[in-house]
């Protein structure tokens, strides 16, 4: 490679090109560069050698090191440029300067994110992540999303602020910005950091800006989104947190809780946004135990994640796209006319679903293992839950009631052939890597290869026929419970609504709060504004009556004379003084 | 479609390659607008019965998965992992739970569509030819926000 190309960044190279597609009018020149700058992307980074600061910068004392790629970068890095490539091609049938350059912008940002080698460049472009994210919200263009932009902005910049305020922690008592794994949150700055990670990634109770504005973006915009925000935090949470024992039962009511949404909620798109909760949850869990396995497993599942999640927004996106819905309520029967789309999101479902011979399942067994390994009974067992959940909500409810189920009538095209074709390449990759290495290198030992700890992948053996027979059982049951209650009548039917979450503490109450304190004020302004007037007018007017020249004292005949006999006295002083002067 | 053609002309008579054709014809929806693809690749869910038919395949696959535990031996971190049909008991109790608890919470946690104020609505950027789209989009009443 070139020497100049060396140095080059591909996450810089995505966000240059991205601005530039923002001032090209001519659709085809800037198809050309959305699709050629993650190809170059890819290029450059399979290229450049690991563990060596290949950009740096001395500015005010400090080392900014802007390109930095190890094992535990590269595949982030890698995925994030694959999605790039896929968003781009699915946004194809698009003419949106805007979205174009914001999505190649954002992607960039995510990629140069995990290649930093210091905190100051990570909180850089972790703060461009979320400046650049928004427009792809902003660009449905309906009411509510602007309102969830502006909600997912400031959720996101609180973020990046935190960040910054645990770097000037991390600065004051290390004197160094380079970026070291925490050993302990009681170290300086850890906790502020360990938040600002924990509102990216999603944690309960920080996770509702992602129910909230992925539903509401653009149909585009939602695939780009699933991609980078959540991975990177799980990026960060693995260099900078790894073996953090919170992070373990975190992970674990991560994976847990958002079954439960998922599974009453209507709006597909919202039930992939659980389901995003649900795998973040996953990675998380794993980093939490921090072994080599473990931390494998969460790399792993983070790829394979960014691929299955990809692919299935991308299917709900064609729907969307097609029908102008995403309410399951609304769809149906979408099969008849939509069987590529079906297929793929039916191979989307099935990787996330952890079948054997599809993705997930030579990744998230890895984490299952690791968990084992340390012992924590109820842990495994919750994950072990959680997957049966994951069958509910990704693997079944989303393909069945949009593409089979009751029929909805509608009768509308098959989705557009670039949209097709993304879709087709996610599912060959999930597929991909998912296979047993028939050859050796291929299949899912190409992904091993690549893993932060490679000898450990190397040994670990996914196709046991203990592991193969354990997860056919739990998904074959599972899926036999699926048709039982349905048979039954015990599925509860879609129906339309909002489901409350924790963002009703905000944007109910808090808003209802701010709204009364508002109205409050408008009242209350004025009214203290108007005692007080009348306060210091009666004041006023007490002390113009007593001493003004009209006032009560001078009218008295007493005063009067007092100020004679002032006078009076004033004079003999200042006789006396001369005269003994 | 192409059998009553002579061979190599479509049906306007100009020459055309046989797989070309196939291609095509298998890519054009019907007059009910039914994709000739979803007959291939789904047109088995349309088998009579389909419902029982999947609960039998189901429930005899299940009982044969876990029938095999008899015969193979899983190693587990757990010893009670390692009892028969664990995974299945364990998938089946999962999946059962979470879809019953469906029914409370939604009881407990479904408001209107307008609670917040705004149900909201497509965005933009959804196919121009959809019936009964707006003109415009949400760039209508809304959009003069941004």
């Amino acid at each position: 490679m070139p020497a100049f190309l060396a140095g080059l960044n591909p996450g810089w190279l995505l966000i240059a090109a991205g601005l530039l597609a923002l001032f090209v009018r001519g659709r085809v020149v800037r198809q050309v560069i959305t699709i050629a700058a993650p190809i170059l992307g890819i290029l450059l980074v399979s290229g450049t050698p690991h563990g060596v600061d290949l950009l740096t910068h001395e500015t005010l004392s400090i080392t900014l090191s802007f390109y930095h790629v190890d094992s535990l970068s590269f595949l982030f890095g890698l995925a994030f440029l694959i999605a790039a490539l896929l968003n781009a091609i699915y946004a194809l049938h698009t003419d949106n300067r805007i979205q174009d350059g914001m999505a190649l912008a954002y992607a960039g940002a995510a990629v140069s994110a995990v290649f930093s080698g210091d905190l100051l460049t990570l909180f850089v472009f972790w703060e461009l992540t979320a400046v650049t994210s928004v427009f792809l919200i902003l660009q449905a263009g309906t009411r509510a999303a602007y309102f969830a932009s502006m909600r997912y902005l400031g959720v996101q910049i609180l973020s990046g602020v935190l960040l910054l305020a645990g770097i000037a922690y991390v600065w004051n008592a290390t004197g160094s910005l380079s970026i070291t794994a925490f050993t302990s949150l009681d170290q300086p700055g850890a906790l502020i950091i360990f938040i600002a990670f924990g509102i990216k990634a999603a944690f309960p109770f920080l996770h509702n800006w992602l129910q909230d504005s992925y539903p509401k973006a653009s149909v585009v915009g939602a695939v780009v989104l699933s991609a980078f925000t959540t991975k990177l935090a799980v990026y960060a949470f693995a260099r900078m947190f790894p073996g953090q024992d919170e992070l373990i039962w975190i992970g674990a009511i991560m994976t847990v809780f958002p079954v439960f949404f998922a599974v009453i909620e209507n709006d597909l798109r919202r039930v992939l946004a659980y389901s995003t909760n649900n795998q973040v949850g996953f990675m998380i869990c794993a980093i939490g135990v921090g072994t080599p396995l473990a931390l494998n497993g969460a790399v792993a599942h983070a790829f394979a994640d960014i691929l299955f999640k990809g692919l299935l927004f991308m299917s709900m996106g064609a729907v969307l796209y097609r029908t102008g819905t995403t309410k399951a309520n609304e769809l149906g029967g979408l099969y008849r006319t939509m069987p590529w789309t079906t297929l793929f999101c039916l191979i989307g479902a099935i990787s996330i679903s952890a079948m054997p011979l599809f993705s997930a399942f030579v990744t998230k067994s890895m984490i299952l293992s690791a968990v084992a390994s340390t012992g924590m009974i109820v842990v495994w067992l919750m994950l072990m839950f959680a997957s049966a959940g994951v069958l509910e909500h990704s693997g079944i409810k989303i393909p069945y009631f949009a593409f089979f189920g009751h029929d909805s009538g509608k009768r509308v095209k098959e989705a557009p052939f670039n949209m097709l074709l993304a879709m087709g390449m996610a599912s060959f990759l999930c597929i991909a890597i998912g296979l047993p290495a028939f050859l050796p290198g291929f299949g899912y030992e190409w992904l091993y290869s690549l893993l932060p700890y490679p000898i450990e992948a190397a040994n670990y053996q996914p196709f046991t026929l203990g592991h193969i027979l354990a997860q056919l059982q739990l998904l074959a049951l599972a899926v036999f419970a699926f048709i039982l209650l349905q048979r039954l009548g015990l599925y509860p039917p879609e129906k339309p609504g909002v489901i409350l979450d924790t963002d009703w503490t905000y944007r109910k109450v808090g808003y209802g709060a701010v709204r009364w304190i508002d109205t409050v004020w408008a009242r209350l302004g004025p009214a203290m504004t108007a005692i007080f007037r009348g306060f210091s007018g009666r004041t006023y007017d007490r002390l113009v009556d007593a001493f003004s020249p009209r006032g009560v004292l001078s009218r008295n005949p007493v005063s009067r004379g007092m100020a004679v006999w002032t006078a009076v006295i004033l004079a003999l002083v200042l006789l006396v003084s001369y005269l003994r002067g | 479609m192409t059998d009553e053609t002579p061979t190599g002309r479509d049906t306007s008579g100009r020459f055309v390659k046989r797989a070309v054709e196939t291609v095509n014809a298998m890519s054009r929806t019907n007059d009910e607008g039914i994709h000739p693809m979803s007959k291939v690749l789904f047109g088995w869910t349309e088998t009579k019965n389909i419902g029982a038919i999947l609960f039998w395949v189901l429930a005899v696959l299940s009982i044969i998965l876990v029938l095999a535990d008899l015969v193979i031996d899983r190693h587990e971190y757990f010893n009670f992992a390692e009892s028969v049909g664990f995974f299945g008991l364990w998938g089946f109790l999962s999946f059962s739970f979470v879809v019953l608890m469906g029914w409370p919470l939604g009881r407990l946690l479904r408001r209107d569509e307008n609670y917040y104020g705004d149900a909201g609505g497509p965005p933009d950027d959804i196919d121009p030819g959809l019936e009964g789209k707006p003109l415009g989009g949400g760039h209508g009443p809304h959009g003069g926000e941004h």
